[in-house]
């Protein structure tokens, strides 16, 4: 035999696995034992059903739907500074800034789009800012609408979402 | 030919094309809901018509739409054979259809002095029909594959025939082994047979008989049907769809429902040869006609019940959860099905009441008892299903080769085995 050849040793296999029934009829066992249970009492089957019930087990650390926070005296955190928008990887972010005149910054932004459709929520705009002026805390975890336009949202849609986990105001900025 | 003839065959073939196409919904409804039941889960329940649901099972009916309204696609690649691409599901499915159609579903009627078979193809040689008929299937699996011009349909194709031709074989020689034990090729005769008991206490049924041969008919009609575990012919995680990658629209839905036929042809086969077919076990046709007084009074108290279960069950199981705040109308659905089941009932047990204190004619009875069977055959039939369901959600698939090799080196030389003990005791007997 040539010395290249390796043979693997297989392992003995008892008659009573060769026959292959008795596996088979374990496994029937274990199916049908679902199968009975969840037909006797459907209501017991751990499923949600979903549009109806909604789903508790959200936690702080999701990243959901994009907010803008604010500041003590109800003007928005942000500062236009272009940060989220350079750190974004999917460029979903547009902004456009104006000067600022409540005397609290210099700039502020005069439009902040985040297109949903192209955001992948990966949260480095949330690391990125350094006013924590947006974040992924509203829980929001489903979108919809009709045409693309609607998932387009604009700086009046993220000022007006609320964070789900108690802290609302920017901590960056007062 | 009488009138009572006429109608006799019309029914059957009624019944058996209903038995056959009637049960595609339902069994792909009843394979959605126990998948999703085995796997904790609980499967397609909102499609409903007018807030009826019938436990999700009209989701069906909204998918043979959506398959009917899609659109038809050509493969542009496709030059030669067109019109046998489109064609191949079509054998596949009137193949399964037509072997389904010599099923008895009942006793042979006898009306006046005419023997009337309760089976859609009124012939003596059902067994014959059924394996000529259905190894015609394969062909359209095969055609579709090979004029797919595609490599993952022609290897599906290659792999169907090739199981076709190695597990007919165990097939062939296990069913000749039940003709040879109950002497007949009449599926109605075999049925016959096995009403009978034999050690005195157990039912002479085919699997008690002849427990081996029916291991390797079971076994091998799981190939034949291409159901798990030896859905080779279509392993998603080896060539795509197989056979039917190319397949769109209804044509792919032709396939598809012609596999459930199959697996329907081949529970009742497996009932009608090895589980006494409509029989209940150790009660003969003549023996339910001489004893219909006490058959109609044991009728009579388990119906009541069997229907009282299956009411409870639904009051318990047609509701959502206390958390959910609208029910879809599932409550209204449960009354509606009640009051159904409780009328049907008392009209059955009016029935029953007037045959067995008020009849004296035997044919109302005999048509009793051939309802009867009939609704026997039925049982049997969804049940052997579920079993074919439930053994597709228990087993993964076999590999290619390990197919191949259970079928020659274990089925066969077994089925031979078989056949050979079977010939000596039989001739030694006789």
């Amino acid at each position: 035999m040539n010395e290249h050849i390796q043979i693997t040793p297989r392992p003995k296999i008892s008659l009573k696995n060769k026959l292959y029934l008795p596996a088979i009829y374990d496994g029937v066992k274990v199916t049908f034992k679902h199968f009975f249970k969840n037909l006797n009492d459907i209501n017991e089957v751990n499923t949600l059903s979903y549009p109806e019930e909604q789903p508790t087990d959200i936690t702080s650390r999701y990243r959901g739907l994009h907010r803008l926070t604010h500041r003590p005296d109800g003007s928005e955190a942000c500062v236009a500074c272009f940060m989220c928008s350079t750190a974004c990887p999917s460029n979903c972010i547009f902004i456009e800034a104006t000067q600022r005149e409540d005397g609290h910054d210099e700039k502020k932004p005069k439009s902040f789009f985040i297109d949903t459709l192209e955001c992948v929520f990966c949260g480095y705009c949330v690391e990125a800012c350094p006013c924590d002026a947006i974040r992924m805390d509203t829980g929001i975890f489903s979108l919809t609408g009709i045409k693309r336009e609607d998932f387009v949202m604009d700086k009046e849609q993220l000022l007006s979402h609320k964070g789900a986990f108690g802290k609302e105001l920017s901590c960056a900025r007062n | 030919m009488s009138n009572s003839a006429i109608i006799v065959a019309i029914f059957s073939f009624v019944l058996a094309t209903l038995l056959a196409l009637l049960t595609i919904p339902i069994l792909v409804w009843l394979e959605r809901r126990v998948a999703s039941l085995i796997q904790d889960r609980i499967g397609p329940n909102r499609t409903n018509i007018a807030g009826f649901r019938l436990g999700g099972l009209v989701q069906s009916f909204a998918d043979v739409v959506k398959l009917m309204l899609k659109e038809e696609y050509y493969p542009s690649h496709i030059k030669m054979g067109k019109w046998l691409f489109m064609f191949a599901p079509v054998i596949t499915f009137v193949s399964a259809l037509l072997a389904f159609m010599v099923i008895p579903f009942a006793d042979t009627l006898h009306i006046n002095g005419e023997a009337l078979r309760i089976q859609a193809l009124p012939i003596d040689f059902g067994v014959f029909w059924y394996l000529a008929i259905g190894a015609v299937g394969v062909l359209g699996v095969i055609f579709g594959g090979w004029l797919s011009h595609n490599k993952y349909a022609l290897l599906g194709a290659a792999r169907a025939g090739s199981m076709v031709i190695s597990y007919e074989l165990p097939l062939g020689l296990s069913i000749l082994s039940f003709i040879l034990t109950y002497n007949t090729i009449d599926f109605n005769a075999m049925v016959a047979w096995q009403s009978r008991t034999f050690f005195g206490i157990l039912p002479s049924w085919g699997i008690l008989v002849q427990p081996l041969a029916s291991i390797i008919l079971i076994v091998a009609l799981f190939a034949e049907t291409n159901r798990n575990p030896f859905t080779v012919a279509e392993g998603e995680s080896e060539i795509v769809a197989g056979y039917m990658t190319e397949h769109t629209a209804m044509k792919f839905a032709l396939y598809f429902m012609g596999e459930y036929i199959a697996m329907n042809t081949a529970s009742a086969v497996i009932i009608t040869v090895i589980f006494g077919g409509y029989q209940l076990p150790f009660v003969s046709t003549q023996m339910l006609l001489q004893n219909f007084f006490n058959f109609a009074i044991s009728m009579m108290i388990i119906m009541p019940f069997t229907i009282g279960i299956f009411i409870r069950w639904m009051r318990k199981n047609n509701t959502v959860r206390s958390s959910v705040s609208t029910d879809g109308g599932r409550a209204f659905e449960t009354k509606i099905f009640t009051i159904a089941l409780i009328l049907m009932a008392l009209i059955v047990e009016g029935i029953l009441i007037y045959l067995a204190f008020f009849s004296e004619n035997l044919m109302e009875k005999t048509i009793y008892v051939t309802i009867f069977q009939i609704a026997i055959f039925v049982t049997k039939l969804m049940f052997f299903n579920l079993f074919f369901i439930i053994i597709r959600w228990t087993l993964p698939r076999f590999r290619y080769d390990q197919v191949q090799y259970l079928g020659w080196h274990y089925l066969l030389p077994l089925a031979l085995f078989n056949l050979f003990m079977t010939a000596i005791v039989v001739v030694g007997a006789n």
